[in-house]
């Protein structure tokens, strides 16, 4: 079973979409052209929809996740010190479950792009890996150890993150009570807000400033085909890198987080399952899709050009018809009745989830086929 | 569970003979029936491009994720089975799924350590997993398999430096870089960063000094099927043991163990070459680096194993079966750079076209294309030696890296470096590295204008 954290799984269509360049055609072409990349990756020369791409949507993303770390985080302190004085309110756990989901909505809403430092430095994994290693989790609860940042930083991924938070307070059957909470899980849940501060605060940096000595990633993806950036070696390579995100996350929830337990009916594979949160996820990765295609950003108030202008332009009905499609797909997801683990199985909902797959799939088709004839030929 | 090392293959008493052997294991298993395209690789018509027939044309971070566009539909349906099982992140046993980690690893998944399909980054130590790991043995003893080297007691020939809950890691492994000043022909300063691999107990206590270690960063893992279907008769052609040509290039072929055939064979993978396939070097991964246990590495106590055949043979299945990217269109300084690749001799090793021989996959066969590579072992100077022998690679020797994709390399895993250890930051301060058999090649580039050393870089950043 994978994690789903990293998988990519872009199919046949797109890359058999990509039409050829050998050495020989690659000469041929650029004796016309100083700029090295004008070829690759089609025609698309719009740097301005790359740009606004970065600073709309990935940067403002990233902020706002960063920003709600720090609120799960002042949610889950006020909780903690509730139980070390005695026991948590209602009230308490509420604030925290809810800082948790509003924490995942910008998370999922990254996950249309997640190319370059979140995959590089490994933050996806340490913020988001599934399942969890509930055994190790419990033996860390039940040793002497002390639970800090530092401690958890070298914790193995399936032992923090996301979905260890949620375990937390939800429990395994979604059912735990807050007098349930003991001192020791108040102490790893603490430990946990506070390095997903760390991690998020990083990766927003790592965008608008760069870490670890490297460039601001922002610059590199926004200089696409300008000479001497190793990165992106044109412009219609960044479109591509847009493109290849929003059809590989269409691919992951249909294929991935929703296939793999339905297929089996195996609610153990089923993500964010302590918290009923599954199809709120599984939503929230599809608007990811529209966010990197129109080139806005809902959560933190940003628009821009996107794609969906330059789109419009040129062929109106196939940008109306994607954004349709996207909103199906959402919908459709949207009609799968919670809790998703228990969903999967009841054949009663087959039709429903298979609709929803369906939906999601002809985003995907969209994207590797018209979008990327449009864009990328 | 874990097994370290291949302690498991107690075929030392042949060990001495293996090298003799060899060449009778090659002929008898009879695989030097495919030889035919060596001599009819088609004229200068036949049309190269980077992974022939399964290449794919994309730049971006994906570029080394796609099956290959010419498998069946079945084919590329096991290739997507074979996707979730790469990527599948293992847990302590008793988990509901993908438990068998450990106890003792480097990191919990496939997908962890060849991130995107790419090589690694080049960090170890810090955390809760390391993508790069250290490879120990000691300089004279008992191989662990004929051939092999020598396992060091309580390592095994592989440091794991994690373990799960409540396990000591066999050793804390830390790296510290030093700067080493250097200067182009034209004066123009650089600085390239060299590893000091730091090996400690986990009680603190020190680690016999007289012990062989490697750090090594992952490779990526695409194009692979490609590079197992050149035949070894290519690679016989290719090598040149002695220079008997004199052009100071030699190029070997590591002999190393097939544990499945139990006998001496072609070493095509790894850093040094050890592996003769991809259903060996993935079973030894997931014994050795997640300590999953399996049925060509099964538990040294106990036999058992933590995975079946099937999920080792699908996560083979996926490496054989991704695309190569193909190149970006060369702009004129490009195609200067490609000018001075050829003429700087760097295409002495890192050649640039092969014909793939008949491979069970027919997608892998007949494959005109442009690995940059020859498979071979070549001595690349005291600079980057290990200093552990590895079969018949000495310590100073290493497989010629392939180029294709190289270009995309910080595109698909932003920081990671160049070189087995991942000590080069760039491309340029790869090729300045180079010592050995490649010293004059390296010198070339040292000593070249700075705008045709911005050519050669411009065509490797086409690959």
């Amino acid at each position: 079973m994978r994690t789903r954290t990293i998988g990519l799984f872009l199919t046949m269509a797109l890359a058999a979409a990509c039409g050829g360049d050998d050495d020989d055609d690659s000469a041929d072409t650029s004796d016309d052209t100083t700029d090295v990349g004008d070829d690759d990756g089609g025609s698309f020369e719009d740097q301005e929809i790359i740009v606004a791409f970065a600073d709309n949507v990935v940067v403002p993303t990233y902020t706002v996740l960063a920003e709600r770390a720090v609120a799960l985080d002042d949610a889950a302190i006020a909780l903690a010190e509730e139980v070390s004085g005695g026991g948590a309110s209602q009230v308490a756990v509420d604030n925290t479950k809810t800082a948790w989901a509003d924490l995942r909505k910008p998370w999922e809403q990254s996950e249309g792009f997640l190319f370059g430092p979140v995959s590089a430095q490994g933050w996806d994994p340490a913020m988001d890996s599934w399942p969890l290693n509930r055994d190790d989790l419990e033996a860390v609860l039940a040793s002497d150890d002390v639970l800090d940042q530092a401690y958890i930083r070298d914790l193995p991924e399936t032992q923090k993150g996301f979905h260890t938070v949620e375990y937390l307070l939800w429990g395994q059957e979604g059912t735990k009570l807050p007098e349930d909470i003991t001192d020791r899980e108040a102490e790893y849940l603490i430990a946990l807000s506070e390095e997903l501060v760390l991690i998020t605060t990083d990766l927003s940096t790592s965008w608008t400033d760069g870490v670890d000595g490297q460039a601001a990633y922002r610059e590199v993806f926004t200089t696409a085909g300008d000479e001497g950036n190793d990165f992106y070696p044109s412009i219609g390579s960044a479109a591509q890198e847009i493109l290849d995100g929003m059809a590989g996350i269409c691919n992951e929830v249909a294929n991935g987080k929703i296939a793999d337990p339905f297929d089996r009916r195996d609610p153990n594979l089923v993500e964010s399952q302590y918290s009923f949160n599954s199809l709120f996820d599984f939503q929230d990765n599809i608007r990811s899709v529209l966010n990197a295609y129109t080139g806005d950003f809902e959560l933190g108030g940003t628009q821009g050009v996107g794609l969906d202008e330059w789109v419009a332009e040129r062929d109106p009905d196939l940008d109306a018809r994607f954004k349709a499609e996207v909103q199906d797909a959402i919908d459709a997801i949207g009609a799968i009745p919670e809790p998703f683990r228990e969903a999967i199985t009841e054949p009663a909902n087959d039709d429903l989830i298979v609709t929803a797959q369906e939906a999601i799939g002809t985003v995907q088709d969209t994207i590797e086929g018209d979008l990327s004839s449009l864009i990328l030929q | 569970m874990h097994r370290a090392g291949w302690a498991g293959f107690q075929g030392g008493a042949l060990a001495a003979r293996a090298a003799a052997a060899a060449v009778f294991a090659f002929t008898a298993l009879g695989l030097l029936g495919c030889g035919d395209n060596l001599e009819a690789p088609a004229g200068p018509d036949r049309e190269y491009r980077a992974g022939g027939d399964t290449t794919v044309d994309n730049r971006a971070s994906s570029a080394y994720s796609f099956p290959a566009p010419n498998l069946s539909p079945d084919q590329t349906e096991r290739h997507l089975e074979g996707d979730v099982a790469f990527e599948a992140t293992f847990v302590t046993g008793g988990a509901p799924v993908n438990n068998g980690l450990g106890p003792l690893y480097n990191n919990s998944s496939c997908g962890r350590c060849h991130g995107r399909d790419g090589r690694g980054m080049a960090n170890i130590g810090e955390g809760a997993t390391s993508q790069s790991l250290v490879r120990v043995s000691l300089p004279d003893g008992e191989p662990d398999v004929p051939g092999g080297s020598v396992g060091v007691p309580g390592f095994g020939t592989q440091v794991q430096n994690h373990a799960v809950y409540g396990r000591d890691p066999e050793a804390i492994v830390s790296v510290e870089w030093r700067e080493l000043a250097g200067e182009y022909g034209d004066g123009t300063t650089y600085s390239l960063r060299e590893p000091r691999l730091g090996l400690l107990l986990p009680d603190g206590g020190s680690v016999d000094a007289g012990i062989l270690t490697s750090l090594r960063q992952p490779p990526s893992v695409f194009g692979l099927g490609l590079l197992e279907a050149i035949d070894a008769a290519t690679l016989e052609a290719w090598a040149d043991p002695d220079d008997s040509d004199g052009d100071g290039i030699s190029g070997r072929i590591n002999w190393v163990w097939d544990v499945d055939r139990r006998a001496a064979e072609v070493g095509r993978f790894g850093h040094k070459a050890n592996q003769p396939n991809l259903l060996q070097q993935a079973a030894a991964a997931y014994a050795n680096d997640i300590g999953v246990t399996n049925p060509i590495f099964p538990d040294d106590a106990d036999g058992s194993e933590d995975i079946a055949m099937e999920t080792v043979e699908v996560a083979a299945f996926y490496t054989r079966t991704l695309a190569v990217p193909g190149h970006a269109p060369l702009s004129p300084a490009g195609e200067r750079g490609e000018e001075l690749f050829e003429d700087l001799g760097c295409g002495g090793c890192h050649r640039s076209q092969a014909i793939t021989g008949l491979h069970e996959l027919a997608a892998l066969s007949d494959q005109a294309i442009q690995p940059f590579t020859d498979l071979l072992l070549h001595d690349m100077g005291e600079g980057l030696a290990d200093g552990r022998p590895d079969f018949m690679a000495s310590g100073s020797e290493w497989r010629t890296a392939p180029l294709w994709g190289v270009g995309l390399v910080q595109t698909v895993q932003p920081g990671s470096g160049y070189l087995h250890d991942g000590r080069a930051r760039t491309i340029a301060e790869a090729i300045l590295w180079h010592g050995g058999e490649a010293e004059a090649a390296a010198d070339g580039f040292r000593q070249a204008s700075s705008d045709d050393r911005a050519a050669l870089l411009a065509f490797l950043g086409s690959l």
